[in-house]
């Protein structure tokens, strides 16, 4: 039954986690706890990782862990089914993130079902569409440039605090109508929100964030201006306003989804770029091919998964699911599908166009992907003007975070 | 693409939003107009088009690289079964 975005309530799903909780219809041969976003071949190399599940697991097997259990989906092809099969493979209840059950919302429109969504998406979808985001270069680029002008000359930098983590976050205050003096304290908010080792950090940041967007949600309710914050607060689909849930719900879920995936995503391409100079090169030798250049970076690179639950029993590749069980699609490893991507791990500026994972696919397609590709293209062009050689800095140590969002913690480099 | 996603016509998906990233907004144009309207804008257009679900025709297009234009007005694009599996 789908759900109503206006007067949200908990779900009460059953959620199976540990080796305790595993439904009697799983076949044991198909059980494993590998650890996808937690274990040390993860956190050694966690793309490389994630290619080397092809060989190492079945295409469909049932991850048990201590933080949910799922089925884990690997090959491009089924992940493209699930994805575009809401009606057996729902998104309802299928985001974890915790809430409070007192002042519960959905987070819109990724847990609304279609055709429900499209309500939604038709609000800001035209600003992000390519013709949307393509007003946005000029400024980004500037963004770009102001921050490069702070380090350039100093000869290195901690490339995710100097300039992976302000970009986006520069250019989503100035999207959503929001003074760039937040900046810092949305960098830290969003790290904290996703990465603190404690949940009393997380609570708190959630705290602080929600207190924040919702003034600033009633500041633009008083005072329409441009920006999608304003924009969301006074949408009216089909002539009713959005209600006060469904508002902060909207803006809340772009605030969680549009900061940290652009973190890491930058993150992740700027080290591979440091590590492999004749690839600078051949960037810089090729600005025609830069768009490209960028998917075949994003396909690589990606740092999410998408989450669905099933709403009807199904088999896929021979495999039981009944509803009520939840599935992961390992879209990082989706993208390494050597069934899809001949020689996969091989990053190849030339391959021929096809559907890459790293926004998903179906309904709920990354509605800001035209912006993030945009983003890294500007950000790389203007990077590679001030600075066309750089380095890990020597004995830097890379680490990366456990959790949905794969990237490195931080990034030194030098030039 | 667009005209047809915000106003609910089905038949196009459109998922990627127009992005030349996932062949779901595929059409046959209409014979009368194939050549104002033109075949693949870029190779990236034709090498997703050749994974699209239904038959590709000379006239396939994806209607997402059709810059809608006075010139095109009254333009007819028929739509294929199925855009995805």
């Amino acid at each position: 039954m789908a759900i109503d975005a206006a007067n949200p309530v908990p779900p009460n799903f059953t959620r199976c986690a540990g080796a305790d909780q595993i439904p009697p219809h799983v076949p044991p041969e198909l059980v494993r706890s590998v650890g996808l976003t937690t274990g040390a071949e993860f956190l050694a190399a966690p793309h490389a990782y994630k290619a080397g599940l092809h060989h190492t697991q079945p295409p469909i097997f049932y991850d048990v862990s201590p933080h949910g259990n799922a089925w884990q989906l690997l090959r491009h092809d089924d992940a493209l089914f699930a994805l575009r099969h809401p009606e057996i493979f729902t998104n309802e209840g299928a985001t974890p993130f915790p809430r409070d059950p007192d002042d519960y919302f959905y987070f819109i429109p990724i847990e609304i079902d279609p055709p429900h969504h499209r309500k939604y998406r038709n609000i800001v979808d035209p600003l992000f569409s390519p013709h949307g985001v393509m007003k946005l270069e000029a400024q980004i680029r500037e963004r770009a440039k102001g921050l490069l002008d702070d380090f350039a000359g100093d000869g290195a930098c901690e490339f995710t605090t100097a300039y992976g983590r302000p970009l986006p976050v520069c250019v989503f205050l100035d999207i959503m109508g929001l003074p760039q003096d937040m900046r810092d304290t949305f960098v830290e908010w969003a790290v904290d929100l996703l990465h603190a080792p404690d949940r009393e950090t997380m609570a708190r940041a959630m705290a602080s964030i929600t207190a924040y967007l919702k003034s600033a949600i009633a500041e633009k309710t008083a005072h329409p201006d441009e920006g999608v914050v304003s924009r969301i607060a006074h949408a009216a689909p089909d002539g009713v306003p959005l209600s006060e849930k469904e508002i902060f719900g909207f803006v809340c879920f772009l605030f969680i989804a549009g900061l940290d995936t652009v973190f890491a995503t930058m993150n992740n391409i700027w080290l591979w770029l440091a590590q492999n100079p004749a690839r600078v090169e051949e960037i810089i030798a090729r600005p025609g091919d830069i768009n490209a250049i960028v998917e075949e970076l994003l396909r690589a690179w990606s740092v999410t998964f998408s989450g669905r639950m099933l709403a009807q029993d199904y088999t896929m590749r021979g495999v039981e699911m009944k509803a009520g069980d939840r599935i992961t699609c390992v879209l990082p490893a989706c993208n390494f599908d050597p069934e899809a991507f001949p020689n996969p791990t091989a990053i190849d500026f030339d391959r021929p166009r096809k559907t890459i994972l790293a926004f998903t696919v179906g309904a709920h397609s990354c509605m800001g992907a035209h912006l993030a590709r945009l983003e890294i293209k500007v950000g790389l062009e203007e990077w590679l003007k001030r600075i066309p050689r750089f380095a890990v800095r020597p004995g830097a140590h890379i680490e990366y975070r456990p959790g949905g969002v794969v990237g490195p913690e931080f990034v030194p480099l030098m030039w | 693409m667009r005209g047809a996603l915000y106003n609910g016509v089905e038949g196009i998906i459109g998922e990627c939003g127009g992005g030349l990233s996932c062949a779901t907004c595929h059409c046959y144009v209409d014979a009368a107009w194939t050549a104002r309207v033109g075949g693949p804008s870029s190779p990236a257009e034709r090498e997703l088009l050749d994974g699209a679900a239904a038959e590709v025709r000379p006239e396939s297009r994806l209607s997402c690289q059709i810059a809608m234009t006075a010139h095109l007005d009254g333009l007819v694009v028929r739509l294929p079964e199925k855009q995805y599996d």
